[in-house]
């Protein structure tokens, strides 16, 4: 079949544009993705991993079973999120047995979870 | 061979590239959700370690709390924690913050740290702790682990002596705390008092000098008062004595304060 040839070289100059962007994509991908993915190196304690988490809480209730301090006990939890303390305590001590932590840690960890039980509990009993 | 022929491929592997980029850093970048404490920011570090620490004033349990800095590399715990100790102590951190991060450095500094700590993956760069450069020396005592001041028994300033060490660059108050077994205490605290103000310091923030050790730099003309917290007595008149050099050539003075605690009366 008979191509005029303008119209042959347009095509060729669209295919191998397209064909760049393609393999550009797929490289930058690779770059930016595999080879010098964005790096995360100021975190924050909230993104710790569960396991991570877990042992931080474990200190803060280990800080508080030595000092009696729920005020400092709460800064210290504030930093793992947003979720209230009493959940990230639970959640503590959910992965705790998961992972089959000693008594020992799972005791000092709801001493910690009661303490914040009574905290959300004793507003109420003066109230209305 | 004609060039331009390529250059739409050119064209569209940078716009490719660029594409690639802006959708892998920024559209929908590798997120970190899981992260370990190595890479946390080193504001939250400190906080780290000072979580450490307390936990570990709680607990005792050293191993533990070698296992849990490990998950934060650094060549030199004992000199990090020391130095956050001072710097929380500057900025009015509670007592008992402080207190926990000198009994731990000290700990450490007596026990090194029995595990090889992991590299960091994430391009963590700890902070490097500067290197004490003072020459003092003070002979450590073997001791199997860190001694506590038994409560309610108050120090006693068993030795005065004034030092005149041309190695010491500057004057200071220099305080050795050993409980009644002769063992140094860490983790006392020192109250500072002269004419316009006062400071307060703690032994064992300097685990290269002996855990019971701490020191206060005084300026020259200057008369202190230092009391232990754990003391009844203060020590009055403390100021820069001249000494004289070897060639004669004055220079001044510190002072060696050794407080123990009174063996208990059976």
């Amino acid at each position: 079949m008979w191509q005029n040839p303008a119209n042959a070289m347009k095509n060729t100059a669209r295919t191998r544009l397209i064909a760049g962007i393609a393999l550009g994509l797929v490289l930058g991908l690779l770059y930016g993705w595999v080879i010098r993915p964005v790096k995360y190196v100021d975190t924050t304690p909230n993104t710790l991993r569960a396991d991570y988490r877990t042992e931080y809480v474990l200190m803060v209730a280990e800080a508080y079973s030595g000092d009696a301090d729920l005020d400092a006990a709460l800064i210290r939890l504030a930093a793992l999120g947003s979720q209230p303390p009493l959940d990230i305590v639970l959640e503590a001590i959910d992965y705790s047995i998961e992972i089959d932590r000693p008594r020992s840690e799972l005791e000092v960890l709801n001493r910690l979870a009661n303490q914040l039980r009574d905290l959300q509990a004793s507003p109420e009993i003066g109230g209305p | 061979m004609n060039k331009g022929k390529w250059l739409p491929l050119v064209i569209g592997l940078l716009l490719g590239i660029a594409a690639g980029l802006y959708y892998a850093w920024v559209v929908n970048p590798v997120e970190y959700l899981e992260t370990a404490p190595a890479a946390l920011r080193d504001e939250y570090k400190a906080d780290y370690y000072s979580l450490i620490a307390l936990a570990y004033a709680s607990t005792d349990d050293l191993e533990r709390a070698q296992s849990r800095l490990a998950q934060i590399p650094d060549p030199d715990y004992a000199s990090t924690l020391s130095q956050l100790a001072q710097i929380r102590l500057a900025a009015g951190r509670p007592e008992r913050e402080v207190r926990a991060l000198a009994l731990l450095a000290a700990a450490l500094g007596e026990s090194p740290a029995p595990f090889a700590t992991t590299p960091s993956t994430q391009g963590d760069s700890s902070p490097t702790p500067a290197t004490a450069t003072r020459t003092a020396t003070i002979t450590r005592l073997p001791r199997t682990n860190t001694p506590t001041a038994t409560p309610g028994a108050p120090f006693e300033m068993v030795e005065k002596e004034l030092v005149c060490n041309l190695d010491l660059k500057v004057p200071l108050i220099q305080i050795e705390v050993i409980d009644a077994a002769g063992q140094p205490v860490p983790g006392i605290e020192a109250l500072v008092i002269w004419d316009e103000g006062e400071d307060h310091f703690f032994t064992g923030l300097k685990p290269e000098l002996g855990i019971g050790y701490a020191d206060f730099t005084m300026q020259v003309g200057v008369s202190y008062t230092l009391q232990l917290v754990d003391a009844d007595i203060p020590v009055t008149g403390l100021f820069a004595e001249e000494c004289a050099g070897e060639d004669g050539e004055t220079f001044p003075g510190s002072w060696l304060l050794t407080f123990q605690q009174p063996a208990a009366e059976n």
